[in-house]
């Protein structure tokens, strides 16, 4: 890379989260040269700060018919191209008694126009479909709700655009964007691990960076007129439910459940908040509050069960060019041309939208970088499985943790190393990781510290959040003397990273979990005291 | 049912209370939900490592003088005699110690650190001085495929203090059944699979294979005698090099072991111990405990003529943390919440003193617990469920769990 005739690509996308990663895929598919870079690790932002939640696109029908069409189309594609990542679980719209029954048949009606399935059901039925729903529920309507993990759809893109050739760095922030008579040439990229600079040059520039983009545009000295949304969630210990259950009314606080692997998350909240925050997203008491309340009018069970942490992510919301004051803000998918809009070739921003459709942010935006490279090749990213979603082999007996394994990487659990004693033997046991997974992530899907083999592998995500297992995994991914004292920085951050979550909902058996943990990584192991260095992606992001 | 003594808790303090009582010829009960956060130690205990500006200390005695007044530490009325009592009792039950209270010593942590201690267990590796490693060249020597003895670590931090180490693994065919299920592979199980001499001395063997000659020290995971230090010592003796036991991570077998040994010693004495079952209801006349009730006794009601409360903080629910406030579960006595709302009770960063750390039941200065306000004459608390000390900050936990409860004895004694 550091050859300037190394570094000339088709194409540079800026933001490793879902859009930037299904943006280098398709780019990649299509035969261009790609460079994706990403700040900080994979899926950092709000890719991985929401919840999971495959849209049917229900939850728009009735105030965004574009978004409800979209979401359904995307979701029946994802079902295919994302076997792997996605969970097909259905989903139910409940009516209260609070709320108006009324608003059921514009609902299911609205659903039918946008080719959503929306089948009104008996809330008899409902309870029996779905034991933990508010049992005073006066109206169900069963929608093709999904759950989808975002990490593994996130890294099953960025394997595939490998495949296609495409050149991954993550850890290398975009300083500055080079520009060159009107047009943008490329960007200067500072490595966050040990701040060295590196030029990367491109026909065309892609600014897919979520609510950061605005931050690139300004570099390039356009201007984008973006509205940070704050989501909170809060995820509970075990999955209470097995379908998602959404409130049958205008979108609100709080009112979708979804079940995700061995938990559930509810969110979310919604509040404007400054770019500078964004960083540093932490869940306030209010939030918590009103959380845990519209939670429980969903699923009371949640009440009495465990939360083991909140998070909160920030939605990149865009207002329209001629509505500087936000009010016309729309989900929908924004691309923004900047040739023809602000005069500045070769580079474009694709914001706005929602993770459920990724894909088709990707394809549009990579339609435009085509336009303009002069290329006519047709986008297969709707039809082409991604690694880990190929066709099913015949099932193998497997054992616990390969079972764990194989949902988490599909059929690409095949490259992870199993049969000897030392790489089966089981890091993680809330969620069944080997140590053959832990180097299989290491040596192949962009693991550098233990926060990036919890995004590839759930270790430390389950009911202990990483009592012992982030020791273990620390131990494995430890290389050499100089390695330990790196790793065991590592394991400090990490532990503070697990804490931001549970800091806000200490109470409970979460406190006392917390305290446990305290008295094994500090009394015990003493990690604090010989920790020496504190990274700032521990702290912050 | 009527004793003279029921004791809540049977962890280090509750048990600690028992045994002295009942070598005093009391009759005594406890009632036990059955874990103790034994279970998560290193086969050491601390009396004060830290000091409130959290410096490594040397001399324990003389910095429990600088603690501030909150400390359980200042309701004791001598804190040197009862360190002695407290090494003694060990002793009487089987658990051999090494240490003093006047000079802390120095254990090595399972990821390499140095940490000073009160009391180690025998067989356990420490070192008198933090900057003087004894060892030249050393053999650390795990079993293949144990993952709780993070060697890496504790290889590297060895090394930075000048040490000479060769990372060694060794492994037992009788080993493999518990490689069959991953989850096996965890110190307890290793311990019940190696406990006959056979396989002891085998497992020498092998050790001896790997750590032939040229080591002063040889380090091996602490996973052997859980029942009792005999299995433990044997294979120390067997090899040939001198050699000592690192803690693992948790379980710890050391501390599951001293457990036991303290839980026999009680039995031996004569007390009874009412094991997986907890106290729900206290039933006061006024100003004194007339008996307590729990869950799996129903409507028996146990008395007796003083009580003693030594379930533990949080991690042992002896506290218990709801949404809106901090209470005592078992009896409903007076818990010091700092005055905090739950917004503060935990701060953002993890390595800060936690706020909620300090909580506990509120005592007078005979260690009796409150109730509305109001001292029960005849209901004493001791352990980690004491207000005022932070265990994790001041390293004083298995200090204030013993030398509290020895305390409360002695009050009730009276």
């Amino acid at each position: 890379m550091t050859k300037e005739n190394n570094n000339h690509y088709d194409v540079i996308v800026i933001g490793g989260g879902i859009t930037g990663a299904g943006t280098a895929r398709d780019c990649a598919m299509r035969g261009l040269k790609v460079l994706l870079v990403e700040r900080h690790d994979l899926s950092t932002g709000a890719t991985g700060r929401n919840h999971g939640l495959m849209h049917s696109g229900a939850r728009y029908a009735v105030t965004d018919h574009e978004s409800a069409t979209e979401c359904i189309r995307e979701n029946m594609i994802l079902r295919k191209i994302a076997r792997h990542c996605v969970e097909e679980t259905d989903g139910l719209f409940i009516t209260l008694p609070e709320d108006d029954l009324k608003f059921q048949s514009l609902f299911v009606q609205k659903c039918g126009e946008a080719g959503i399935s929306a089948e009104i059901i008996d809330p008899q039925l409902a309870k029996v479909m779905e034991p933990a729903v508010n049992p005073n529920l006066i109206g169900a309507v069963k929608v093709p709700d999904a759950s989808v993990d975002p990490f593994r759809l996130t890294m099953a893109n960025v394997l595939d655009a490998q495949l296609h050739g495409a050149e991954t760095l993550i850890y290398h922030e975009v300083i500055d964007v080079l520009i060159e008579q009107n047009r943008v040439i490329g960007v200067k990229l500072r490595n966050n691990h040990n701040g060295e600079t590196i030029n990367a040059y491109a026909s065309v520039t892609i600014n897919a960076a979520g609510i950061w983009g605005t931050l690139i545009a300004k570099m390039a000295g356009v201007k984008i007129n973006m509205f940070p949304a704050k989501g909170s969630l809060l995820i509970f210990g075990h999955r209470v439910n097995h379908m998602v259950i959404n409130r049958c009314r205008k979108p609100a606080n709080a009112d979708i459940l979804v079940p995700d692997d061995a938990v559930c998350v509810i969110g979310t909240t919604s509040d404007r908040v400054p770019i500078e925050t964004c960083d540093d997203m932490r869940v306030t008491p209010e939030e918590v509050e009103v959380l845990l309340a519209e939670g429980m009018k969903l699923a009371p069970s949640l009440g009495t069960t465990r939360i083991l942490r909140a998070y909160a992510g920030v939605r990149p919301l865009v207002a329209s060019d001629d509505d500087p004051s936000g009010r016309s803000i729309s989900r929908g998918i924004v691309t923004l041309d900047h040739e023809k809009r602000d005069g500045l070739a070769g580079f474009i921003t694709i914001t706005g939208g929602k993770m459920m459709t990724y894909r088709l942010m990707a394809e549009e935006v990579t339609n435009l970088a085509c336009e303009k490279l002069g290329l006519t090749k047709k986008c297969e990213t709707a039809t082409t499985p991604l690694p880990g979603s190929e066709p099913k082999e015949e099932t193998k007996k497997y054992s616990f943790s390969q079972k764990a394994a194989q949902g988490r990487h599909g059929t690409l659990n095949e490259s992870v190393d199993r049969g000897d004693v030392s790489s089966d033997a089981l890091v993680c046991e809330c969620e069944g990781v080997s140590v053959g997974e832990v180097r299989y992530a290491v040596t192949k899907l962009h693991v550098h510290n233990l926060i990036n083999l919890r995004r590839r592998t759930r270790v430390g995500m389950g009911t202990c959040q990483g009592e012992l297992c982030a020791c273990r995994a620390a131990g494995v991914m430890c290389s050499d003397d100089k390695g330990a004292q790196k790793a065991i920085n590592d394991l400090s951050g990490f532990m503070n990273e697990r804490w931001k979550g549970m800091q806000p909902v200490a109470w409970g058996d979460n406190l006392a979990e917390a305290q446990l943990t305290a008295k094994i990584y500090q009394g015990l192991l003493g990690v604090d005291r010989l920790a020496n260095e504190r990274r700032v992606e521990y702290y912050e992001i | 049912m009527k004793f003279d003594i029921i004791i809540i808790g049977g962890g280090l303090s509750g048990l600690t209370a028992g045994i002295a009582l009942a070598e005093a010829g009391k009759d005594v009960a406890l009632v036990s939900a059955g874990q103790s956060t034994l279970h998560f130690t290193g086969g050491t205990l601390d009396l004060l490592g830290c000091d409130e500006q959290g410096n490594y200390v040397q001399k324990p005695l003389e910095a429990i003088e600088t603690l501030n007044s909150k400390h359980p530490y200042k309701k004791l009325e001598n804190v040197s005699s009862l360190a002695g009592v407290a090494k003694k009792l060990l002793e009487r039950a089987g658990i051999a110690t090494t240490g003093n209270e006047t000079s802390n010593h120095w254990r090595i942590t399972p990821i390499g650190g140095l940490m000073p201690t009160w009391l180690s267990m025998e067989g356990m590796s420490t070192v008198e001085e933090p900057n003087q490693m004894p060892w030249r060249k050393v053999a650390l020597v795990n079993i293949i495929n144990y993952l709780d003895l993070p060697t890496k670590f504790l290889a590297a931090g060895l090394r930075e203090k000048g040490v000479e180490v060769d990372v060694k693994t060794v492994t037992l065919p009788e080993l493999k059944e518990l490689r069959q299920s991953p989850t096996e592979m965890r110190s307890t199980n290793i311990a019940k699979v190696i406990e006959n001499n056979d396989l002891i001395a085998k497992l020498a063997d092998e050790v001896n294979g790997v750590a032939s000659e040229g080591y002063d020290m040889v380090l091996l995971p602490a996973v052997l005698g859980v029942t009792n230090g005999d299995k433990s010592q044997q294979l120390l003796k067997l090899i040939n090099a001198p050699a000592t036991y690192v803690a693992t991570l948790p379980p710890s077998v050391p501390g599951v072991r001293m457990q036991t040994l303290l839980r026999k010693r009680f039995n031996a004495l004569g007390g009874t111990f009412f094991t997986g079952d907890q106290v729900v209801e206290g039933i006061f006349d006024g100003n004194t405990l007339k008996g307590v009730k729990t869950a799996k006794l129903e409507d028996t009601v146990l008395e007796a003529d003083n009580f003693i409360l030594a379930t533990g903080s949080f991690v042992s629910r002896g506290l218990v943390a709801d949404y809106n406030h901090v209470y005592e579960p078992a009896l409903g006595v007076d818990v010091d919440d700092l005055g905090l709302d739950r917004k503060t009770w935990a701060k953002i960063d993890v390595t800060e003193a936690q706020p909620y750390m300090e909580m506990g039941v509120k005592t007078d200065s005979e260690l009796h617990c409150l109730c509305n306000g109001a001292a029960v004459n005849n209901l004493y608390a001791a352990g980690s469920i004491l207000n005022g000390h932070n265990s994790i900050k001041l390293l004083d936990g298995a200090g204030v769990d013993m030398l509290t409860a020895l305390q409360v004895v002695n009050n009730i004694m009276k």
